[in-house]
């Protein structure tokens, strides 16, 4: 079970983690009780603060998607993360339409990727 | 009690400690060129780079293993001189641990000097790393029965120990009752400190043959893992013998201990032996995942000095501006100067003890 940090990404740290974690949990490879590593391995591993891993396992809790037990480490909790309104899960696709669409994409180039990367996702799963 | 045989026990393994060191200057001498001669350990070097200033570097790389032997000689000298033959056992302990921390600096200079004559493309970090999100934790990598097993062997032979104080009247002083046991059991305490930091270490990848270097490290942490795990068993096994020493009549004992002593000595050369070879495979598999810079992803500066205190990153050594800082805001680093000071009280203490 492996997490990729891009150095070129403009997403910080924190989010990468986060969104990575978040992806091997939709993926099914994460599954419900797998434990996640300690706070102090995972900042070691990447030389980085222990408020970033703090932050990010601190999304993926608000999500509903792992427990933090004091002691015990961090486990994933669902399959699924929290409630929320369509609304609210359809506005980081808006954000990434809009950021293809200013990138001078097509309509057409962007509805094949957006298939191709929904393909994917079910694919993985 | 220092029994006759106690002394050659103790020669024996310090001759035998000479050739190990021998074995290990020589694998040592080599890894800068494990790789061939397109590197300098890690680092990927110009063409005639051995021709020319790496033929300085890596002199001076092999003039410093032998800085251990400076500490160790006059040491040895003054032991043998003094009679002290048991304080071999310490001198044995420390010099190994000045051979590892001396390698480690070392390494470091020596890479550190190549790296200006590397090829400039390869001193570009991987833009993106991998690592895994299985959790490294002490039980992880511990076996249950072994350590009840371990445990209930050493509870064992120090309530005998005790009894025997307490219960017979001709029972030895406390320090050679005791002394002996304690030792053991502080070492089995540095072996664990040993093991954590082991199992801590952090391994992340570059995402270009990331199966290949993962499986390395992950070889390499679980051979160390119980490489220390065996020492913990012998450290266990003297504690159990140790009783029977104290307790049979002197000529009885003798022979028991003859007979141990000798066995240990198989052991360890088997032991020796088994150990090169892994060590071996290890270095096979280390060679064939091809090292790879990687980036630091602290957003503040690293530190000044080569030791720190920065209790928010919890990395045992951090990027500094000289290569690396020994970070005392890690649980490791910090136990172990806690248990460096124990050592050096427990030395004296026992030292000076009445008998």
């Amino acid at each position: 079970m492996f997490l990729t940090i891009d150095t070129t990404d403009a997403r910080p740290i924190y989010q990468q983690v986060a969104d990575g974690i978040k992806a091997l949990i939709a993926h099914g490879k994460l599954l419900e009780g797998a434990p996640l590593p300690p706070l102090r391995q995972l900042a070691g591993d990447l030389g980085v603060n222990l408020n970033t891993i703090a932050t990010a396992y601190k999304t993926l809790q608000e999500a509903g998607l792992i427990v933090v037990r004091h002691g015990s480490g961090a486990v994933v909790a669902s399959q699924t993360s929290v409630e929320r309104s369509e609304e609210e899960l359809v506005r980081p696709l808006r954000a990434a339409l809009t950021d293809l669409i200013l990138a001078g994409l097509s309509t057409e180039k962007i509805a094949r990727i957006v298939m191709r990367e929904l393909k994917l996702a079910k694919e993985s799963k | 009690m220092i029994l006759p045989t106690q002394d050659w026990f103790i020669i024996v393994l310090y001759a035998m400690f000479w050739p190990i060191r021998i074995n290990g200057c020589v694998r040592r001498g080599r890894q800068p060129l494990l790789r061939g001669r397109d590197w300098f350990f890690d680092v990927r070097v110009q063409d005639g780079f051995y021709e020319g200033p790496g033929r300085t570097i890596l002199r001076q790389y092999w003039l410093r293993m032998l800085i251990p032997f400076a500490a160790d000689v006059p040491w040895a000298i003054w032991i043998f001189e003094t009679g002290r033959l048991f304080q071999l056992n310490f001198l044995v302990v420390v010099v190994s641990a000045v051979i590892h921390v001396n390698h480690l600096l070392s390494k470091g200079i020596a890479e550190r000097q190549a790296q200006a004559y590397a090829v400039p493309e390869s001193t570009q970090p991987a833009a993106r790393i991998v690592l895994s999100l299985a959790p490294r934790r002490l039980r992880d990598y511990t076996t249950p029965r072994f350590e009840v097993a371990l445990a209930a062997v050493s509870l064992a032979s120090l309530a005998w120990l005790t009894h025997y104080y307490l219960t017979s009247p001709l029972h030895p002083g406390a320090r050679l009752v005791f002394g002996f046991p304690l030792y053991l059991l502080y070492t089995q305490v540095g072996l664990l400190i040993v093991k954590r930091a082991v199992i801590g270490w952090p391994s992340p990848v570059p995402l270009d043959h990331a199966d290949e270097h993962m499986h390395a490290a992950e070889e390499r942490r679980r051979y160390y893992v119980k490489f220390w795990d065996w020492w913990r068993a012998g450290s266990v096994s003297s504690l159990v013998i140790w009783p029977l020493l104290i307790a049979l009549p002197r000529p009885t004992a003798d022979r028991v201990m003859t007979a141990w002593l000798a066995a240990w000595i198989v052991l360890s050369v088997v032991a020796t032996v088994i150990v090169e070879i892994k060590r071996k495979r290890i270095a096979n598999l280390d060679a064939l995942a091809r090292p790879v810079a990687l980036p630091d992803l602290r957003a503040a500066d690293g530190p000044a000095w080569p030791v720190c205190y920065e209790p928010s990153a919890p990395a045992l050594m951090l990027r500094s501006a000289r290569g690396y800082s020994l970070n005392f805001g890690n649980g490791v680093a910090q136990t172990s100067a806690v248990y460096i000071a124990g050592f050096a009280l427990l030395i004296f203490a026992l030292t000076h003890m009445a008998p």
